[in-house]
């Protein structure tokens, strides 16, 4: 994160007067969708250890029963991954040949027809879930309408690229929380095996040179296009009246930034990203999803983090979840802590990284030694009225 | 909420020294300009802004109050300048006074809906109300 000091020479600012905002403006949504899927838990009371009649592509392989040994879901657990993640790789290899085709006009209207999916159908569900779990008397007509209007407002706060910021930022958290809602519904082994090899996944798609999110990231930046995936951007950030200079990741081809950072200050766009989203048609209702995951710099140098980032932290908080609240807080305080940890390298740098690794690893071992560890000494401490 | 109230802010400090500052974006933001949309120097042109608040109110007339609802909170410095953009404002009000409505008619029908029960709709009730209309569709069968 660079400042250019000779175009603001009376103010003192230094990196710490933007770099809180700045978190806060990528740690506000995460935490929000985090909140929002442990409170859609918690309310819909998903039994983790039924069987659910749930099927998707993640668990094509091996469905979990309660019968089996622990060490064949283990095994079926590795097996549903595996497919999982070959499926997603598979995916994101066809979007990596459709933006080298330049068929961007098809991304994004096939992104704009996920989102409509995605809120329609899996909103429409949740909403209905919710409906009748708390018996709200609302007529058939009236919720149609409410959420046709819901899902095509957020068809074109996705689809626009000029769109009120805080509407299209809601709608990516909104999109987030649906699809990671229907994650948590996945068998329990199945969830932790998948989390731990998107999080392999997404360190050798970003970091390795074959990898197809590095290939897309190299093709964008070579193109000087936006790669049309859902991504969510925090709001730029303005001070003293000028926006954060910051040296993004295109202009480390040049060694002069100055001239370029002066041509980016003119053009203000803020850049607009969506996803493509494969539809699994056999599998009712959660679809596989490739999202952009990583976190990079915007155009504009406002943070960009991929919408794959936001449900996967949600999946496992909602897991956590479905365990006790305590499991809830150490995977928050986890992810929360690994988000910044990528952040700091980020600003070090300066090229897209993956952000999934760190946090989810993190997430996963206190998860385990939460649930473990910590819970048998509190409920001891707290039963013998030493502590707590 | 804080970052949009401050670029809310229609009218940046007149006073900045211009000469000082080499940064043209800047001079954009710094000068008395009354930006029309609600995202301020970070959102759309006058000009884009005429064709987006016409197509928004257009098409909010398919069912779609909620797309009349956001072009006014998207516009609401057209709302509250009263003597600036008068093309946008135009649409603008329209759009917020069929929200209005839309928003009136609808609510009245669902507090009818929802308060009368089956005393005023007798059977009918049981076959408009959403879960029962999911439970037949197999719309919740989820969890």
């Amino acid at each position: 994160m660079d400042r250019n000091h000779h175009q603001r020479p009376r103010s003192s600012s230094s990196i710490l007067d933007s770099l809180g905002e700045e978190l806060i403006g990528i740690l506000t949504p995460v935490s929000i969708c985090m909140f929002t899927v442990v409170l859609l838990v918690c309310l819909l009371n998903s039994d983790p250890s039924s069987s659910s009649s749930f099927s998707s592509i993640a668990t094509a392989a091996y469905s979990e029963t309660d019968s089996d040994s622990p060490w064949d879901k283990l095994l079926g657990a590795l097996l549903n991954s595996l497919v999982f993640v070959a499926a997603i790789t598979a995916a994101t290899f066809l979007l990596v040949l459709l933006f080298y085709l330049r068929c961007v006009a098809f991304l994004k209207l096939y992104m704009g027809f996920s989102a409509f999916v995605v809120l329609a159908n899996l909103g429409g569900e949740i909403s209905v879930l919710l409906i009748d779990r708390f018996r709200l008397p609302i007529d058939a007509v009236t919720f149609s309408i409410l959420l046709f209007n819901f899902s095509v407002v957020g068809v074109f706060a996705v689809f626009l690229s000029r769109f009120s910021i805080l509407i299209t930022q809601g709608y990516l958290v909104v999109i987030g929380v649906l699809v990671a809602y229907f994650f948590t519904m996945l068998p329990e082994w199945t969830t932790w095996v998948l989390l731990v090899a998107l999080a392999v996944y997404d360190l050798a798609a970003v970091l390795l040179p074959v990898g197809p999110l590095r290939l897309l990231v190299e093709m964008a930046i070579s193109r000087d296009e936006d790669i049309p995936a859902l991504v969510y951007e925090a709001r730029p950030v303005i001070r003293n009246n000028n926006l954060v200079q910051r040296r993004v990741w295109r202009e480390q081809r040049s060694n002069h930034n100055d001239d370029v950072e002066n041509s980016e200050a003119v053009t203000v766009v803020r850049s607009e990203i969506s996803v493509p989203l494969i539809d699994d048609s056999s599998s009712r209702p959660e679809s596989s999803e490739t999202f952009l995951e990583g976190i990079g710099l915007g155009s504009s140098g406002a943070i960009k983090l991929g919408l794959g980032d936001f449900i996967f932290y949600s999946v496992l908080v909602g897991r956590a979840a479905m365990y006790d609240l305590m499991t809830v807080y150490a995977c928050y305080l986890a992810i929360i802590a690994g988000l910044g940890v990528t952040l700091m390298l980020l600003s070090v740098y300066q090229k897209a990284l993956p952000a999934l690794p760190v946090s989810i690893m993190l997430g996963v071992v206190f998860y385990f030694l939460a649930r473990l560890f910590l819970e048998v000494f509190v409920v001891q401490c707290s039963s013998n009225l030493v502590m707590f | 909420m804080e970052e949009a109230s401050r670029s809310d802010e229609p009218n940046r400090n007149p006073n900045i020294d211009r000469s000082s500052n080499p940064n043209p974006l800047s001079s954009i933001i710094s000068s008395a300009h009354v930006w029309p949309t609600i995202d301020g120097p970070l959102g759309l042109t006058e000009e884009a802004s005429v064709d987006y608040a016409r197509r928004f109110y257009k098409f909010g007339f398919a069912l779609l109050p909620w797309l009349w609802a956001v072009n006014c909170f998207y516009f609401w410095p057209v709302l509250r300048h009263s003597r600036a953009f008068p093309q946008i404002r135009n649409h603008v009000v329209r759009s917020a006074i069929g929200f209005s409505v839309f928003t009136a008619l609808l609510s009245a029908w669902a507090l009818t809906f929802s308060i009368g029960g089956e005393e005023l709709f007798g059977p009918v009730w049981d076959k408009l109300v959403m879960y029962n209309v999911a439970d037949r569709l197999g719309l919740s069968g989820l969890a």
